[in-house]
């Protein structure tokens, strides 16, 4: 580099050797005191702003459950959130408050036995506790009217977090990605409708031997898909009720370029629907609205 | 650029030159060739491009403004290493901001903006220009090195999309993908490279045959 030095910048000034103490006091100084008005900057941010992005994170959550399932004003929907404990020898349940009444705490071991039965505190879980995913219960009248699972998978570059929508037969209604950091263009095309509609109305037989394949989508099927939020259920099946028929068993098309994302997200689907299951029936009568209501 | 190159002359250039320098002299990507990977990486379409030049522009102006007024109490020694935690702190703060109070943007940009810490063309700006030049030619280079990405974003996002996806912003103005090659990443390297000949090509017209040298600009040996 030629050209005349200019105050502060440029390389460590030729000539002129970090003398001993003294300088390395003042560098880390120095640093220190930038790193202390950064952190601070930061944290006043965080706490000005993570509430609103908390309200925001729980209110698209919100509007997934219900536009997932379907549900209208008279629904209620009951948030339960699954843990591993710290020891790994038992499964916690935890269910959100319930209005004024607290949320519950069920304890199993491993095998399914039920080990405790509680209230829990209104606070957030103990950080010791593994989040093994969530489910949304809804209900409608006093009758169970679908479940909203949320579900992992390990995609092409990092973990893919979905919801799956199932109604009370166990059959999808509908899979939704939410989180993912797939190559955009590529990957990422599995949080599109016509990828994430092809998994609408496989029922719970069907799943457990869902499988991916290379093909071509038709390009009807495609379109079909593409309808799937546009039109109502109803128009929906009307005008392309044909194609679904045709599709119903077929595999899962997988996104050009992107096979092992699409298989990540089907394995995941699956995975997901036969625990969640198998979870649910173990702790379902715990959950009844009036089961405690009665044993009080 | 063919006179010296900006950052030696003694003045500060105006506000036209140093937007003009940002977009065309010295392009970050076309002539700086800097931040390559994070710009293959998401020009898979004009939108994703977008997206990221602008969230790029708002923090190359913010961190400049910030080293332009804070230099003097910056250690020599130690001032890369303060000019990217004055990058962090941007980047973490619009990130902590976005998923506050734009929660819909955030769902598209999240991805993004995260990735800005890492930006050579950031700190290079910053070394480079915002540490040594006044406040107000400072904030002039950041604006213009921010849309100079900004448009190669832009120029390399419609020539993958159009040509990989055969669609341009989300319509579909080919039948099926004409060439999927380029929305791959190892065609996003020959999209820039056709691009930055196209460039220079360009270039060379306009300032009547003289032979462009490329990568001129000051910053490139010097930092990145």
């Amino acid at each position: 580099m030629t050209g005349p030095d200019v105050k502060t910048g440029g390389p460590a000034v030729p000539g002129k050797a970090p003398s001993a103490g003294g300088e390395v006091v003042r560098i880390a100084a120095s640093m220190t005191a930038v790193c202390a008005v950064g952190a601070l900057i930061l944290g006043g941010v965080y706490l000005a702003t993570e509430r609103y992005a908390e309200a925001a994170r729980k209110s698209s959550e919100r509007e997934a459950v219900t536009q997932m399932l379907g549900l209208d004003a008279h629904a209620s929907v009951l948030e339960v959130s699954q843990y591993l404990s710290p020891d790994g020898e038992s499964v916690v349940y935890r269910t959100a408050s319930e209005g004024a009444l607290p949320g519950r705490e069920l304890v199993f071991s491993l095998d399914g036995a039920l080990l405790k039965k509680g209230s829990a505190p209104l606070a957030p879980a103990p950080r010791e506790l593994r989040p093994l995913g969530r489910v949304f219960a809804a209900r409608r009248d006093g009758v169970p009217a679908g479940f909203l699972v949320e579900g992992e998978a390990r995609g092409y570059k990092n973990r893919i977090r979905f919801f799956v929508a199932l109604d009370t037969a166990w059959t999808v209604q509908g899979v939704r990605v939410v989180e993912h950091e797939e190559d955009p263009g590529l990957g990422a095309e599995v949080a599109t409708p016509w990828f994430q509609g092809q998994y609408a109305g496989r029922t719970f037989a069907d799943v457990g031997a869902l499988d991916v394949t290379k093909d071509p989508i038709p390009e009807d099927w495609r379109g079909a898909l593409r309808d799937l939020g546009r039109l109502s259920p109803t128009a929906w099946q009307e005008a392309h009720g044909a194609e679904r028929e045709r599709e119903r068993k077929h595999p899962i098309y997988a996104v050009t370029g992107a096979t092992i994302s699409s298989r990540a997200i089907t394995q995941g689907v699956r995975a997901t629907i036969l625990h969640f299951r198998k979870r649910w029936e173990r702790i379902a009568p715990y959950l009844e609205p009036d089961a405690r209501e009665a044993s009080r | 650029m063919s006179e010296q190159p900006l950052l030696f002359t003694q003045r500060p250039p105006g506000a036209i030159s140093l937007l003009k320098n940002g977009i065309f002299g010295e392009n970050p990507v076309f002539r700086l060739a800097l931040s390559l990977c994070p710009a293959v990486a998401v020009t898979t379409t004009v939108a994703n491009g977008i997206m990221l030049g602008v969230a790029v522009l708002l923090v190359q102006v913010l961190s400049s403004v910030t080293v332009a007024l804070t230099r003097r109490w910056i250690h020599p020694r130690v001032r890369i290493p303060v000019y990217t935690i004055i990058i962090a702190v941007w980047v973490s703060a619009i990130d902590m901001v976005l998923a506050g109070f734009f929660p819909l943007l955030y769902a598209q940009v999240g991805l993004y903006v995260k990735l800005i810490v890492a930006f050579a063309i950031i700190i290079s700006r910053l070394e480079v220009f915002a540490s040594r030049m006044p406040l107000i030619p400072t904030f002039w280079d950041g604006l213009g090195m921010g849309l100079g990405f900004l448009f190669a974003l832009m120029a390399i996002g419609t020539f993958r999309e159009v040509l990989g996806n055969g669609t341009l912003l989300g319509f579909r103005i080919v039948p099926e993908k004409p060439l999927l090659f380029f929305a791959l990443p190892a065609g996003g390297f020959f999209s820039i490279a056709l691009l930055m000949a196209f460039f220079n090509v360009l270039e060379r017209r306009m300032s009547g045959g003289k032979n462009v040298a490329p990568s001129t600009g000051g910053s490139h040996g010097q930092a990145a």
